[in-house]
């Protein structure tokens, strides 16, 4: 027997109005009750049968022909629920991999600044945990460059002045200074999206690192965005797309203007190539 | 009275029979299926983005995002858990709802926000002029009677919770009623919903 005020739960999670801990506190019951499941979902169906109210309204001919000539040009490979996502192979730009791998490395240098920082044995170590993650992805990543035959000497080069940017990095005095901030989605079909910027406000350059973001159409880009009060409007911090199949991305990013102090960082949806002031919805930001 | 469906079960089955037919080739990579799934769902999802973001250039923003979204993950509709335009529908209201948080978020002032009142004006509808049109304007004839039977005070707090992009605490402001209150007009509002749409509208 379902009470009045889990009916009333049922009502407002229908219509997307629960969050936060009332909307898990929810999720978790309707997981154990198929009769509340089977409730919510007559009750989404009714919710849906309100847009029908909507004033009738026209599109633009022209959305038509933008919608046709965004898809891809050649014809998707047939998927359906039941069969493997078909995969297709990735183009890696020599480029990619050497800002893959100062990443990684740069991505080592603050697993291992950040465990300093931190300071708990407990927290340190997590930290060390994620260092030992850090290195496994950057073997991972060596391994794969020398696969598919874009290590060169020259990447071993720049591996090798990634080492010294850590010891410089490590020559610095206030570890603390380092910002470490995590995004959270605010999209409702992806809540797992989220990313981690790394700022390191005396090298004035960052790192971001992005996961479950959904792809985009080929004339979209996401943007990163850092927000300074000392500034009206946020600085630019660059332009990055997922990696399809995971919705992950890394942008080692420096920001177009010098920045004083961060309050926040964001990610927006924007036109392909970026935009000077941030236009489109923000999908990720930090509290 | 029960409001009368516009068209028989076994008519509604079908069209939604042929729907799910059409979402299942877009699978497969069917422009032409696409295109008859954009002719078909265009103007209510464009409707309904528009109501909901009192802007049409963002309104066309969400449905090209929509369609695209449509594209891509046709392979992960399932007919057994829901019809394709309803599928499409939440598609497009969780993403108007997403651009008005968004902006809500920015600091941005909103344009004036959903009127309690949806003030739906019959002589502004263009002639319907395919069975598509029809269809839909039947359909929301059926769901305006049946929302027309219920209290002002629940269907105000409906329509405000479908549209509005607002949170429980915002809608209990905007109506100036307490959350709880508010909460108790939308149980009842949508079971009352529940129980006067037929099965399959």
């Amino acid at each position: 027997m379902i009470d009045e005020r889990t009916e009333e739960a049922a009502s407002l999670y229908a219509l997307d109005l629960l969050d936060g801990a009332e909307k898990s506190d929810f999720e978790s019951r309707l997981r154990r009750d198929p009769s509340l499941r089977a409730l919510v979902e007559e009750l989404r169906v009714s919710s849906t049968a309100l847009a029908l109210l909507a004033p009738e309204a026209a599109p633009p001919d022209a959305l038509r022909d933008r919608i046709m000539a965004s898809l891809p040009a050649h014809d998707r490979p047939v998927r359906t629920s039941s069969e493997p996502a078909a995969v297709s192979p990735i183009p890696f730009p020599f480029a990619v991999w050497t800002g893959w791998a100062t990443a990684a490395c740069f991505a080592l240098a603050t697993a291992y600044l950040a465990s300093l920082y931190v300071g708990t044995s407990r927290e340190l170590a997590a930290a060390r945990d994620l260092e030992s993650v850090a290195r496994i992805d950057a073997e991972s990543a060596r391994q794969l460059l020398e696969a598919e035959r874009l290590l060169a000497q020259a990447q071993v080069a720049d591996l090798r002045n990634a080492r010294v940017q850590i010891a410089n990095l490590e020559r610095q005095a206030d570890v603390a200074r380092l910002k470490i901030s995590s995004l959270a989605s605010l999209l409702s079909d992806s809540p797992h999206a989220q990313a981690v910027a790394v700022w390191n406000p005396e090298a004035q350059e960052g790192v971001l690192s992005v996961s479950n973001l959904p792809a985009l159409p080929a004339d979209r880009d996401y943007q990163l965005w850092v927000i300074d009060p000392q500034y009206p409007i946020p600085v630019d911090g660059g332009v990055f797309t997922v990696e399809p199949a995971s919705g992950d991305a890394h942008l080692h990013f420096k920001p177009k203007e010098p920045i004083k102090d961060v309050s926040k960082f964001a990610v927006s949806l924007e036109r392909k190539g970026g935009v000077a002031k941030a236009e489109g919805p923000m999908v990720l930001i930090s509290p | 009275m029960m409001p009368t469906p516009p068209e028989s079960g076994t008519a509604e089955t079908r069209r939604e029979d042929e729907d799910a037919e059409l979402i299942r080739r877009v699978a497969r990579g069917d422009r032409e299926a696409f295109a008859s799934v954009y002719d078909r769902y265009s103007r209510p999802l464009f409707a309904i983005a528009l109501r909901v973001l009192n802007d049409a250039r963002e309104a066309e923003d969400i449905v090209h995002d929509v369609f695209i979204a449509l594209w891509n993950k046709a392979g992960d509709f399932e007919s057994d858990r829901g019809t394709a335009f309803g599928w499409c529908v939440t598609l497009t209201r969780n993403r108007a709802i997403d651009r008005v948080r968004a902006r809500k978020r920015r600091g941005e002032l909103l344009a004036e926000s959903a009127p309690a009142d949806l003030g739906y004006d019959e002589n502004q509808a263009e002639n319907a002029d395919s069975g598509d049109m029809l269809w839909q304007k039947e359909k929301a004839a059926v769901v305006r009677q049946a929302l027309e039977s219920l209290p002002a005070e629940q269907r105000s707090a409906l329509q405000l919770a479908y549209f509005g992009g607002l949170t429980q605490q915002e809608i209990a402001a905007k109506l100036r009623e307490p959350l709880g209150t508010v909460k108790a007009r939308i149980r009842r509002g949508l079971l009352k919903l529940r129980e006067l749409l037929p099965q399959g509208l």
